[in-house]
């Protein structure tokens, strides 16, 4: 019964995350690689993503704090191999931010870069958190 | 007969799918990719469609394996776990690396680009393998036309897909590779020690020119 009960509520956590758009169906074709062999293919792309992740938030904190010269193709260049993970995972959010940011760079626009990189930096977190959530959830359901 | 016909077409089929998955085992897939992240889900796509597949992280590694590297670019390289370079000429080199029958490689690579591999490879006695360039940018335009344009037989876009290896076993079949494993197999399926294209065989193979069908 318990066991019914957290299968249904991993269920529906997940389908939150694609309704609320955290993910897209490139997550599914994640879904779709793992199999009994390979039961945990998607946790394990995603904590190579978190690790990923980590290092470009990182290099772009370094490359924006430097007050005297802002290399705007480099923080471009960071941020599309950050676009390019988070694409290959499906996150969607993340990646929207990614696009935005790159936006920016492409203008020139400091103030713009620095403000959507607080919202690259949110939506990975949060992200995160709720794909641990449902990894564990999904844990205590098997 | 009429009666038989149908699960006659069911066998022809289960036994048609069947002689597929085991050409496809005679793959090698180079893949070449500097992601972490996308060379695990390349390797991933590419075993559950049934080729062998080598992951490599940089375009240097790449020429390295093909032994494409010069002797002393190869020398420098040596700390690299693949031990397909040994000190004589890069031509012996060749002949010990196990055959690859497909290139798949990024465009934008750090130091040598995915265009930039192509090119090498299309210079190189290994220029009828055919090669697959990916790239996450849509706009159908100058990476996709200089790829192809630079010999490139497909260009996919990321993230791939696994509808995508379909397209890639299309080109696997237009070599004549098929021709090699086939009859390797009959002669008790021996894996194949030379490599899967040579020169010679450049020219009896005819080249398939116009964009493949999606």
């Amino acid at each position: 019964m318990e066991r019914n009960h957290l299968q249904r509520r991993a269920a529906y956590m997940r389908e939150t995350l694609f309704d609320q758009g955290y993910l897209d169906e490139q997550f599914i074709q994640l879904e779709d690689l793992q199999d009994d062999a390979n039961p945990n293919f998607v946790e394990e792309v995603v904590k190579l993503f978190y690790t990923d992740s980590a290092r470009f938030i990182r290099n772009i904190e370094l490359a924006l704090d430097n007050s005297t010269h802002h290399d705007f193709e480099k923080l471009d260049d960071i941020m599309h191999q950050f676009k390019g993970s988070s694409s290959s995972i499906g996150a969607e959010k993340v990646k929207r931010e990614c696009t935005q940011f790159q936006e920016y760079c492409k203008a020139g626009n400091l103030e713009g870069c620095k403000r959507t990189f607080q919202q690259v930096k949110q939506e990975n977190a949060t992200l995160k958190r709720k794909l641990e959530s449902y990894f564990q959830l999904k844990r205590q359901a098997s | 007969m009429e009666l038989n016909s149908e699960a006659d077409e069911d066998t022809k089929k289960e036994q048609e799918q069947k002689e597929e998955e085991k050409e496809k085992q005679h793959f090698h897939v180079l893949a070449v990719d500097d992601s972490n992240i996308d060379r695990k889900l390349l390797e991933r796509l590419l075993t559950v469609s049934s080729y062998q597949v080598t992951c490599v992280d940089s375009g240097d590694k790449a020429l390295e394996y093909l032994g494409l590297l010069d002797i002393q670019e190869s020398e420098i390289s040596r700390t690299s776990s693949i031990s397909s370079c040994s000190s004589s000429s890069s031509k012996s080199s060749e002949k010990e690396v196990s055959k690859v029958n497909l290139i798949m490689t990024d465009y934008s690579m750090p130091g040598i680009t995915g265009y930039d591999l192509l090119k090498r490879v299309k210079r190189s006695s290994w220029k009828d393998v055919p090669v697959v360039v990916m790239s996450s940018e849509n706009i159908p335009s100058r990476i996709t036309i200089r790829c192809l344009e630079g010999g490139a037989e497909e260009f996919l876009l990321k993230p791939v897909k696994l509808a995508d290896m379909r397209k890639l076993h299309s080109h696997l079949l237009n070599t004549t590779n098929i021709h090699d494993t086939i009859i390797d197999s009959d002669h008790n399926n021996n894996t194949n020690k030379r490599k899967a294209s040579s020169p010679e065989d450049s020219d009896r193979r005819t080249r398939i020119q116009e964009l493949p069908v999606s």
